[in-house]
């Protein structure tokens, strides 16, 4: 008898627990460094053009920028946001880990943005990595993200918290393994 | 035979042909060069032309399309809102001026004057401004502030790319320039050719009929000769013919009438008749025999011989001729002689012609000699027939063995003969592979040898006339 009433109390507990937690940390907790994720074909790297004098952004100044809350780089050029299109294992990564929303939060968040002003600028929407790197490498003010693997010398890696994609326990990891041998 | 003005004419004409012929052949090959010259410079200048100006004209159109097109793709993109058109619009405006930017780095590397240079670099410098701007509004436009990089394109943007295109259009004033320039020098130098051609080809004509001319005119000279030396040849046998003929007539006439009624008498003329009739006989083989001495081969199989065999020969044919006109001979034949391969007949009868001439030409003397020895640095048999008599002219020597030849100072002197038995000795002799060669001296006399190669082992067994004489002859 002992035993059938403390396997549902256990469960209780646990059940009560997650409802308890905050959702951040939660959320930081799947971020959270991982001995096994250094893979560079699931890294994503945050990629500025060449000509940007910024090096490194915390991730709190890099949800700033998606969420348009911060509009222009300390050299004067107007922030441009690179987003991969609909439905792409980068954007869902960056939605869920940079935005912390889903797709129909997004484009909820940007019409009740653009509508209040707040963001002048929609996010462009691309179709692959390198017309992703292409469009950072034209617009001084570009800002994007595409797999480590991916990455070039047209770009710059911004670092992250001061974590390259390659270093241990960079938080910004794709989920979905990539399909074939390149992204494109 | 013809006079002497004439057989210097005759050498002259074909001397002169020669001469022209020679003239008009290093003439025509002097202009050729000339114009091979000509052809090879304007060839060079047409080529330096194409590399330089014309393909530089074409560089240039390349260019002014590919700044064209930068310039359209840039603009291109602020058509449309859609990122990735945008960005492939921004990568058609890069690759375009990639086009120039190499097209420019091209021309200052053939740039050859300073003007060209200073042109250069003046659109290298005004493509790098006007790509500047490019790249702000290229920049703008994908950062998504569109008004902002119109308006940097209509301040900056236009006239930046209207240097460029004043540039550009310079550049292609200088390649203009250039163009005009070699043209005019190709078409200088096919003016020069066309001169030179027309002047070689009229040159040429004139010399050529002058050529002609001379040739047939020496030509006719040639067939006056030969013509005047077979109606000498046609006269001189006549002759031979008729005095025998009319001695025999005169003989028989003498028979028929009664006047030789004696047997001394009959004797005297019938010996009158038959001697008579040997020499029109002899006179009609000498013909014959130049007749095929002058298809030069033999008309019987050749076989070795021996030397003092042919010596023998001719000797045992000429002996009534000898005795006849008392002269003496003296033979020396060296014993053990190399046979040589011959026809005997051929041969003996070549040998009886040397001693006929001998016999006829060897003055009051009445003396001949014939040897025969061995020339062993040439391996060959050497059979001489020698007089005192009369001798033969420098002048002369050279044309004895001519046909019908026949020396003024005989003709002079009345000496009968047909002027065919040394050229038939000497045709003789080359059938056989030798040759028949003189040394004479005026009032001295002469000595006719003939040369006649050793049978070798491998010609002793040659079965026909045709190898033997293509073995004498190699």
């Amino acid at each position: 008898m002992k035993m059938r009433v403390r396997v549902p109390v256990g469960l209780l507990t646990l059940v009560l627990v997650s409802l308890v937690l905050p959702r951040e940390p939660r959320a930081q907790a799947a971020a959270a460094p991982s001995e096994t994720r250094t893979n560079p074909d699931q890294a994503l790297a945050i990629v500025v053009n060449r000509s940007n004098p910024l090096d490194n952004l915390s991730f709190p100044e890099l949800r700033k920028i998606f969420l348009g809350e911060r509009n222009h780089w300390p050299n004067g050029h107007r922030i441009a946001i690179a987003m991969l299109d609909y439905g792409q294992p980068e954007r869902k990564t960056v939605l869920r880990l940079i935005y912390r929303m889903d797709e129909t939060g997004y484009q909820d968040f940007l019409l009740r943005e653009m509508f209040r002003g707040d963001v002048f600028i929609a996010p462009k929407n691309l179709s692959s990595p390198t017309i992703v790197r292409k469009f950072v490498f034209n617009a001084p003010g570009a800002i994007g993200y595409i797999r480590s693997r991916d990455v070039d010398q047209s770009v710059k890696v911004i670092r992250i918290d001061g974590l390259l994609p390659e270093d241990k326990g960079y938080r910004l990891q794709v989920d979905e393994p990539l399909a074939g041998k390149g992204s494109e | 035979m013809l006079p002497g003005n004439q057989t210097v004419g005759r050498s002259l004409s074909r001397h002169v042909s020669l001469v022209l012929f020679v003239l008009v052949l290093m003439g025509e090959v002097g202009v050729a060069l000339f114009v091979m010259r000509d052809l090879a410079r304007s060839n060079a200048t047409v080529e330096g032309m194409y590399r330089g100006s014309v393909q530089g004209l074409l560089r240039i159109g390349d260019m002014q399309y590919d700044a064209q097109e930068t310039r359209r793709a840039t603009l291109y993109a602020l058509t449309t809102n859609d990122g990735n058109l945008q960005v492939a619009y921004a990568d058609q405006s890069r690759d375009a001026d990639r086009g120039v930017t190499e097209g420019i780095v091209q021309f200052l590397e053939d740039a050859h004057t300073a003007d060209e240079t200073e042109a250069g670099q003046q659109l290298e410098h005004d493509w790098s401004n006007y790509l500047k701007v490019r790249d702000e509004v290229l920049g703008l436009i994908l950062e998504g502030s569109p008004k902002e990089a119109i308006h940097l394109d209509l301040n900056l943007g236009v006239s930046e790319f209207e240097r460029v295109r004043r540039d550009l259009d310079k550049v292609k004033r200088s390649y203009d320039e250039q163009a005009s320039q070699q043209l005019a020098t190709v078409a200088t130098l096919s003016r020069a050719s066309m001169t030179r051609l027309t002047v070689a080809l009229v040159l040429g004509l004139c010399l050529g009929t002058v050529a002609i001319w001379a040739i047939q005119k020496s030509r006719l000279r040639s067939a006056m000769h030969l013509a005047q030396l077979q109606m000498d040849f046609v006269a001189s046998v006549s002759h031979e013919l008729r005095t025998p003929l009319t001695a025999i007539l005169t003989a028989a006439e003498n028979i028929r009438d009664g006047l030789a009624q004696s047997r001394e008498r009959l004797f005297e003329q019938g010996s009158v008749i038959t001697h008579q009739a040997a020499q029109l006989m002899e006179t009609v083989d000498q013909v014959l025999q130049f007749s095929a001495a002058s298809e030069r081969k033999s008309p019987h199989p050749l076989r070795e011989l021996r030397v003092d065999e042919v010596v023998d020969d001719a000797l045992r044919s000429t002996q009534r001729l000898l005795n006849e006109t008392g002269v003496l001979v003296e033979t020396k034949v060296e014993p053990d002689l190399p046979r040589i391969i011959a026809d005997l007949a051929v041969l003996s009868l070549c040998v009886q012609n040397l001693i006929a001439n001998a016999v006829k030409y060897g003055g009051a003397k009445r003396w001949i000699g014939i040897s025969a020895s061995m020339n062993g640095e040439r391996n060959e048999i050497l059979i001489s027939v020698r007089d005192h008599g009369i001798g033969i002219h420098d002048s002369d020597l050279k044309r004895i063995f001519e046909p019908f030849y026949r020396s003024p100072d005989v003709i002079g002197a009345k000496i009968q003969g047909t002027g065919l038995g040394l050229s038939i000795a000497k045709r003789s002799a080359e059938v056989f592979g030798g040759d028949l060669t003189v040394s004479t001296k005026v009032g001295t006399g002469s000595v006719f040898t003939l040369h006649l190669p050793v049978a070798q082992p491998a010609r002793q067994k040659a079965p026909n006339a045709e190898n033997a004489m293509g073995g004498a002859r190699a």
